[in-house]
């Protein structure tokens, strides 16, 4: 949080004016968009880089399975430190080897971790809530007290969901999805069904979701009620509406995973049977249940949630992607209209594919035909909104700033991500590479080097407006390229794995499966000849890209380090910016004071042309803001009816 | 510096924030009780069992209909008061929309509070008994000289904690303990957690001696002075004890051994319910231990009648008739659920059953209005499963508490905001009536739309 | 949005008027959920649809759906879409399941 009270420290020059309320209203209780969006990014950091520690741990048992974890006995033993590793993660690791159940609890975590309370809350929550209103030219949400509410519910279940590792039971154990029958039957013997890692996250998990419906209903109202004079919705920028749809895939998509997770609490803790058919038997036991009920019902519930979740994920780097690149190459976002368009169709037909997520579960032929037409339609707006970005780099005078280089990473790496699940809509296909790896390249594809890069971008890009200073440009770039380096080394070799038959849940990464697992290529032959040339021996076999991908991992984690040092030593330490729109950008967030003040302008700012006025023919400079009738003045609010001057490209 | 349209609508979209917000959130709310229904139509659309039609209190459930629908007028009325600027007027209708939900509440509550004392047992051969337990259902395991507690070496799921877990099933006092350096211990917090430090001392010991990565469990052996009989319900246990087990494991892992005394549910029945056995006639229920051949008989006959009134009303004029009883939900009930309600079947002259529980009247006299139902001993291995009417018993009564649960949590919700609206907005009443207004609309679609899922709860549940 | 004072007279008496029918039409759900139509699923049916009446009368007049704002229209057009999505896409999955005998 410390970040959060450095960043708003400078806020005291622009607000004297304003009553002055006390550190703990202005920074813990705010109602303030603007706090509570950097409360969001920085939570939605911390879990990010939590979410990646659990994986680091995961990647070592994988390349080294039955063999300790490095440093853990140094770790086992600082004061304090030592205990808190201890009861989290030690107990299920005797000497430092991690067992299957620890490998379960971490991956389980890892999926949840960041997806709902890492890249949710830090793409959507805390970008939406600092930028949008800016944008949109208001000077708070809707409901600002709701959306303080919305922040601490969300915080109260980030912190259900780390202290459940320190429960007797640990940590959930059945993989993000809580597939049941397992998840409602596993580890019902312990001593408080109520204090069961299990019980905590679905717990959390309800108080997550109304946390994001909170979210979501604050900002759609405020996108529908608050724009200012003069913008229309199709002067609005895209990262608003991008915003606006995910709000909707928020809004909508959460209830039947509430649905979900209340069900699931209810067969955890009641006995209920609604996910557990007749006759299911554990153990060679049968179960003391009614039975009746549907395995298969869950999983509906699930992924009719987690399909649009994956849009979710994915939109809101979009939104970041069509402000970075239109002001890093000086040109026009190509196709606005067609993006709105493509992304309200997006949002839409996100609803109508989730079971392709469920082809291996026994459903009919009619059925998953359905489903397999709907997922190759969205495919159709996907690539117009990358098609849209990647256009948009044509012809223009590119600035290789950090976020213009993780902008243009992010098109090829979704690329990859998006073709590769091209495959995955086909039944046929599906049933082979169900639950391998290469599903889970496919999707970290997208939301690893295509998401978590979009949204670096888009800290590089908003952090002068949070803070007045601008990050170092050299230790981005020393960001950038281990990052893309490390996040290539680890999922590009999963793609082989994957179809090789490597499976997702394999804690020892196959090696109990040598006779297939220990087939080779001139991938591994290459692999195991690469690690020679280090003095290591790596077996030439596809087991042998298990370390390939562990190091890949490791390089990753290295390459955090410049942005981690980069992020808290600029709040002081960064380059002074000039004006308040040190980007040279159109939206009207490089309007307001830097940082700004609460309540945000210290002008009527009025809306009179389009998003995206860049390189205008004609003109001297290269742009041309939203709230400005001629270069260097700023529209009248009388202004504002007037239609707009220029028209979209 | 304050938020734009908070009171007035905005121009152009006509609407004031909060009724954006509130749309969008009711929205949401459809979304969620469209998760619930469409899970109600899968569950029904998959049941391997009849679903259940009219068992719930109808009664209950349309006055609860009519209370919700009166509460829903109430609330229009209060915000036209406000509208008319009729203070007074605006607070007595809140006041009976508050009253309306309590009572909704309160009906609620005797509703669930039957269920839960309410019981089914499934035989082995499919046979439902339904009924209350009168001592509920606990299992008696005697002969007990010692127990084994297992304290976790490191932080675990199951640790021992005797004191909340073991003791209180202890039937009669619990005797003094002998631990295995012979000191004579009354088994408490205090004394437990002497017991407990002192193992876990000799684990990490040992631990330190054998050069062992982890702490071990250690087992502490209790001795106790004169054998114990414990008497538990099975829902307490670790796991389901085995018929003949001769060991039990509580919730903490504390085993002990010895031998069941009695396992045998005490019954009071008053229901059978046949529509799953094959074999209707050779139901265990008629076993002469159980219900008898008297009872058989009973069931025999309103079976008989039920047919003959069947074949009257639906006949075809040709000797057969216009209808598959097997396909008619409530047909095959009649035939195959009978209804208990005396302690004796009634002489098939009689009427029905009604008729002979008046004629067993004076047994109330005894004090115990049980009496008027048989009481039988069910043996456990003839009982498949058994469970009050609850989320357990089937997905019916699941879906019925998950439903009604929820609605209810929104009946409270609903009444809190309103009760706020009334109890602490008084200045605002005063002072802006027009932004009272708007909120007390919001309030009201928010009310609105909880009648409006009963209206859609209420025949899915109790009636259809 | 009714707001002088005769409109809202006039609303009152129209709400009153709305109540007494939803009463009606729940005593008629009662009273016809203990008729035995032919089949059990033309009951379910016949309930449903008079469920499907009360629920409209609540949200057209209670609710003032009947004269609302295009926008609000426009998102529940779009929830009532996913609902529908999410009861026939759950119930043809429940009813189509994969028979191995087809193989």
């Amino acid at each position: 949080m410390s970040a959060a009270a450095h960043t708003h420290d400078q806020a005291h020059d622009h607000s004297h004016d304003h009553h002055e309320p006390g550190f703990i209203q202005k920074y813990i209780w705010s109602t303030d968009h603007k706090v509570i969006g950097v409360q969001y990014a920085i939570s939605g950091l911390i879990f990010l880089l939590f979410g990646f520690m659990l994986m680091m741990l995961m990647r070592w048992s994988i390349a080294y399975p039955g063999q300790p974890i490095p440093g853990f006995t140094i770790i086992s033993s600082i004061p304090g430190v030592g205990w808190i590793f201890e009861q989290a993660i030690g107990r299920w690791a005797p000497g430092g080897v991690i067992n299957g159940e620890l490998y379960n609890m971490l991956g389980a975590m890892h999926g949840t971790i960041m997806v709902f309370l890492g890249i949710v809350p830090l793409g959507f929550a805390g970008f939406v809530n600092f930028v949008m209103p800016l944008q949109i030219g208001t000077i708070d949400m809707a409901f600002p007290r709701l959306n303080m509410w919305s922040f601490w519910l969300f915080f109260i279940s980030g912190i259900g969901m780390f202290a459940s590792f320190f429960l007797g039971t640990g940590s959930v154990q059945t993989g993000w999805t809580m597939y049941s029958p397992l998840a409602s039957t596993t580890n019902l013997a312990v001593t408080n069904i109520w204090l069961h890692g299990h019980t905590w996250w679905l717990l959390s998990m309800v108080f997550n979701i109304s946390a994001s419906l909170l979210g979501s209903v604050n900002v759609i109202t405020t996108i529908i009620n608050l724009r200012v004079k003069g913008m229309t919705w199709m002067r609005m920028p895209f990262f608003c509406w991008a915003m606006f749809v995910v709000a909707f895939l928020l809004l909508l998509a959460f209830p039947p995973l509430e649905v979900a997770a209340l069900l699931q609490l209810s067969d955890r803790v009641f006995g209920s049977s609604f996910f557990l058919p007749t006759g299911l038997m554990e153990g060679g036991q049968h179960l003391d249940i009614s039975g009746g009920g549907s395995p298969l019902l869950y999983q509906h519930l699930f992924w009719f949630l987690a399909h649009p979740e994956v849009y979710v994920l994915i939109l809101p780097a979009f939104a970041i992607l069509a402000e970075v690149i239109p002001a890093n190459t000086r040109r026009p976002l190509w196709g606005y209209k067609a993006m709105v368009y493509g992304v309200l169709t997006l949002g839409f037909l996100s609803f109508l594919v989730w079971a392709h997520h469920m082809y291996l579960t026994g459903m009919g032929t009619m059925i998953s035909t359905y489903f397999q037409i709907t997922t190759v339609l969205i495919s159709v707006p996907s690539v117009i909104l990358l098609t849209g970005l990647m256009i948009s780099l044509w012809g223009g005078s590119i600035r290789f700033t950090p976020q213009m280089l993780f902008a243009s990473a992010f098109l090829p790496m979704f690329g990859i991500g998006g073709l590769t699940g091209l495959p995955l809509a086909f039944t046929f296909i599906d049933l082979a590479l169900h639950d391998t790896y290469y599903v889970i390249a496919h999707f970290h594809y997208v939301v690893a080097p295509g998401t978590i890069f979009a949204l670096f971008a888009g800290v590089y890009h908003w952090y002068p407006k949070v803070t007045g200073r601008i990050m170092n440009d050299f230790l981005g770039k020393l960001h950038f390229w281990p990052s893309l380096l490390g996040m290539n080394m680890i999922f590009a070799p999963m793609f082989i794995q994957g179809m090789a038959g490597f499976h997702r849940r394999w804690y020892d990464g196959g090696k109990y499966f040598e006779q297939t697992s220990g087939a080779s290529n001139w991938f591994t032959e290459l692999n195991s000849n690469f690690f020679a040339l280090f003095g290591m021996e790596v077996s030439n076999s596809l087991l042998g890209l298990n370390v390939l991908v562990s190091f890949g991992a490791f390089i990753l984690a290295i390459g955090q380090v410049p942005f981690i040092l980069n992020f808290f030593l600029s709040v002081k330490g960064g380059k002074k910016v000039e004006s308040d729109n040190p980007w040279n950008a159109t939206t009207l967030e490089w309007a307001a004071p830097t940082p700004p003040p609460h309540g945000n302008f210290d002008f009527e700012p009025v809306v009179v042309r389009g998003p995206y006025e860049y390189s205008v023919p004609g003109m001297d400079q290269d742009y041309f803001p939203q709230w400005e009738s001629e270069p260097g003045k700023r529209a009248e609010p009388s202004a504002a009816p007037a239609p707009a001057a220029a028209a979209h490209h | 510096m304050d938020i734009p349209y908070t009171v007035t609508a905005r121009p152009d979209t006509g609407l004031y924030n909060a009724k954006v917000g509130i749309w969008l959130f009711l929205a949401s709310e459809v979304m969620l009780f469209g998760g619930l229904f469409s899970s109600y139509i899968f569950l029904r659309v998959g049941a391997d069992y009849p679903w259940p039609v009219h068992e719930l209190n109808v009664t209950m459930g349309f006055i609860n209909t009519l209370v919700l629908i009166g509460s829903s007028v109430t609330v229009l009325l209060a915000w036209a008061s406000i509208k008319l600027r009729k203070f007074t007027a605006y607070k007595v209708y809140m006041a009976i929309t508050i009253a309306c939900a309590m009572t909704f509440m309160v009906i609620k509550s005797f509703e669930y509070r039957a269920k839960f004392t309410h019981y089914s047992a499934t035989l082995t051969d499919g046979t439902i008994l339904t009924g209350h337990l009168p001592h509920g259902f606990e299992i008696e395991f005697g002969g007990v000289n010692e127990l084994t507690l297992t304290v976790a070496g490191r932080k675990s799921a199951v640790d021992a904690d005797p004191v909340s877990y073991v003791l209180p099933y202890i039937k009669g006092d619990a005797p003094k303990f002998k631990t295995e350096d012979g000191k004579e211990i009354t088994l408490d917090a205090n004394s437990f957690a002497q017991l407990r430090a002192e193992a876990h001392g000799k684990a990490e010991a040992k631990a330190k001696a054998d050069n062992m990565l982890q702490v071990p469990n250690w087992t502490i052996k209790l001795t106790a002075a004169s054998p114990i009989t414990f008497s538990f319900p099975p829902s307490k246990l670790l796991a389901k004890p085995a018929l003949d087990a001769k060991s039990i494991t509580f919730r903490d892992g504390t085993l002990i051994e010895g031998k069941i005394i009695n396992d045998k549910m005490t019954l009071e029945v008053d229901g059978v319910d046949l529509r799953g056995t094959p074999e209707k006639d050779k139901s265990l229920a008629w076993n002469e231990h159980y219900l008898g051949s008297v009872w058989k008989n009973a069931f025999i006959h309103q079976r008989d009648e039920a047919i003959a009134e069947f074949n009257k009303e639906f006949n075809d004029g040709n000797g057969g008739t216009t209808r598959d009883p097997t396909k008619s939900a409530s047909q095959q009930k009649k035939l195959f659920y009978m209804h208990i309600e005396s302690a004796t079947p009634a002489a098939h002259g009689e009427e029905g059953p009604k008729h002979s529980a008046e004629a067993h009247a004076p047994a109330e006299e005894h004090g115990a209005a049980h009496t008027h139902h048989p009481e039988l001993h069910l043996e456990r291995k003839d009982v498949l499963f058994y469970s009050n009417f609850t989320p357990k018993l089937n997905s019916y009564y699941a879906i019925y508490f998950t439903l009604t649960g929820l609605h209810g949590l929104h009946v409270i919700a609903g009444a809190s905001v309103l009760a706020y609206f009334l109890i602490f907005d008084g200045r605002r009443l005063r002072e802006d009536p027009e932004h009272m207004a708007n909120r007390v609309e919001v309030g009201g679609l928010f009310w609105h739309f909880v009648d409006l899922v009963w209206i859609f709860l209420f025949p899915l549940l109790y009636l259809l | 949005m009714a707001d002088s004072p005769e409109e809202i007279h006039k609303s009152i008496k129209k709400i009153l008027w709305v109540g007494g029918l939803l009463v009606i039409c729940t005593g008629l759900t009662v009273w016809l959920s203990f008729v035995e139509l032919p089949t059990h699923s033309l009951n379910i049916i016949v309930g449903m649809i008079l469920a499907t009446i009360k629920a409209a009368l609540v949200a057209l007049i209670f609710m003032h759906l009947n004269h609302e704002k295009v926008i609000i229209y426009k998102f529940l057009f779009f929830t009532f879409a996913f609902v529908l999505a999410l009861f026939l896409l759950f119930y043809f999955s429940s009813i189509d399941p994969l028979v191995f005998s087809q193989f």
